[in-house]
């Protein structure tokens, strides 16, 4: 099996080839099953600019022969699970996307807390607010270990 | 964070960053939620640092930014949603890896402008230099004059609109995204592209490899105009579409890992 874990599977557990966001979240979330959760999303309102900006470039794809919008904050495609109405694939597509930004559940997203060396904002311009993280960074230090002299 | 040690005199820290006792600068006039500053006799340093002190922190939305002085990397990194306005001419790698700004820029920028924008709108009133929006993946950058060399290489994602002319390797290994060029096209247009499209409403020097001339559809109608209004450029030429032959690069036969480098 490539990419998911179906239901009743450990997804941490499931040896695969592609990342798919669910395995690396650890969990699949409600609004890749549930259209209702995504209905009411603004794509103009969630994105800079005059018209969709960037999500002119998100369509609706396929991996492992389930429809999925990609993920390029995590690498990952976003598997969705419930029927999506004919003519409204990419528009369902950037809105599930955009309910996983803007939720925060974006693995790339998760990542920002540890590994930012400079101060930025956890979540992206999808929310108006957001916490600063990486004002607190410090290098890795080894024990026992310190810089040869030539540094 | 102190600093760790110095190369030729000048000091850097554990994130290999210069100046790490920059302090923010002391000329910064606010109003409300607009804030202005002279940037003549600050540091590029001093710069981004009080884009980022002002927009993420102070809650302002639109930072006016005067004399850049072709200073480079200018407003690089910011994460938010804002308006920045440049006074002047910014030079090389501004409004590299962006992700929400609206940036107005009312002179002329170095190369590689937008570099790996992510969203956001940049609008350029003069012209700019080589690799502008190179690797950029999404958003719209406007320049309203002539642009460099290889505009818009490794695209993959987002809209350039050129309101003058481009050089030569215009669209050089593209990958998904549009180019929308008012004037006139280098040599080796669109060279070993992968996908996307390019529209240029004068003439085309030579096509580079696997660049063919594309079937103009409805959608394409629609989507030039669309920009065109949105972005108050008046009324669009006739444009002439290229896309990519399929005969050198497939998508078909990639790997999943590989089919995400482009995508």
């Amino acid at each position: 099996m490539a990419g998911s874990a179906s239901s009743g599977e450990n997804p941490s557990e499931v040896r695969t080839v592609a990342i798919d966001a669910e395995v690396l979240a650890g969990k699949r979330f409600p609004y890749q099953e549930d259209i209702t959760l995504v209905a009411d999303i603004d794509l103009l309102a969630a994105t800079p600019g005059p018209d969709i900006n960037w999500l002119e470039d998100i369509t609706l794809l396929e991996e492992d022969g389930i429809p999925a919008v990609f993920d390029r904050y995590s690498n990952s495609f976003l598997k969705i699970y419930f029927d999506i109405p004919q003519g409204q694939e990419d528009d369902i597509a950037r809105k599930v996307l955009i309910k996983h930004l803007v939720d925060g559940n974006s693995y790339g997203i998760s990542l920002k807390d540890i590994h930012c060396k400079f101060p930025q904002v956890e979540l992206g311009p999808w929310v108006d607010k957001s916490r600063i993280v990486g004002e607190n960074w410090k290098p890795t230090e080894l024990e026992g270990w310190s810089a040869p002299q030539a540094h | 964070m102190a600093s760790v040690g110095s190369r030729s005199g000048v000091a850097y820290d554990a994130r290999g960053l210069v100046e790490p006792h920059a302090e923010m600068p002391g000329n910064i006039e606010i109003d409300g939620v607009r804030a202005r500053f002279d940037a003549a006799d600050l540091s590029i340093r001093q710069i981004n640092m009080a884009l980022r002190q002002l927009i993420y922190k102070d809650g302002i939305s639109d930072v006016t930014v005067l004399n850049p002085a072709s200073k480079h990397s200018l407003a690089v990194g910011i994460l938010k949603r804002c308006r920045i306005h440049f006074e002047g001419s910014p030079g090389w790698f501004a409004c590299g890896l962006i992700d929400g700004p609206e940036v107005t820029i009312n002179g002329r920028v170095g190369w590689s402008l937008g570099e790996n924008m992510m969203s956001g709108v940049v609008m350029v009133e003069r012209s700019a230099g080589s690799l502008t929006g190179a690797a950029i993946r999404g958003g719209d950058l406007i320049v309203k004059g002539d642009v460099g060399a290889r505009t818009g290489i490794d695209q993959k994602g987002g809209t350039i609109i050129v309101g003058g002319s481009v050089g030569i390797n215009t669209g050089f290994m593209m990958q998904r995204g549009r180019q929308i060029i008012c004037g006139n096209a280098g040599e080796n247009l669109g060279d070993s592209m992968y996908d996307g499209a390019i529209y240029v409403a004068g003439k085309v020097k030579s096509l580079g490899v696997d660049c063919v001339p594309g079937e103009w559809t409805d959608a394409d109608t629609e989507f030039i105009n669309r920009k065109f209004r949105v972005h108050n450029l008046g009324a669009p030429p006739t444009f002439e579409k290229f896309v990519c032959g399929k005969q050198l690069h497939n998508y078909d036969s990639l790997e999943p890992s590989e089919r995400k480098l482009v995508i």
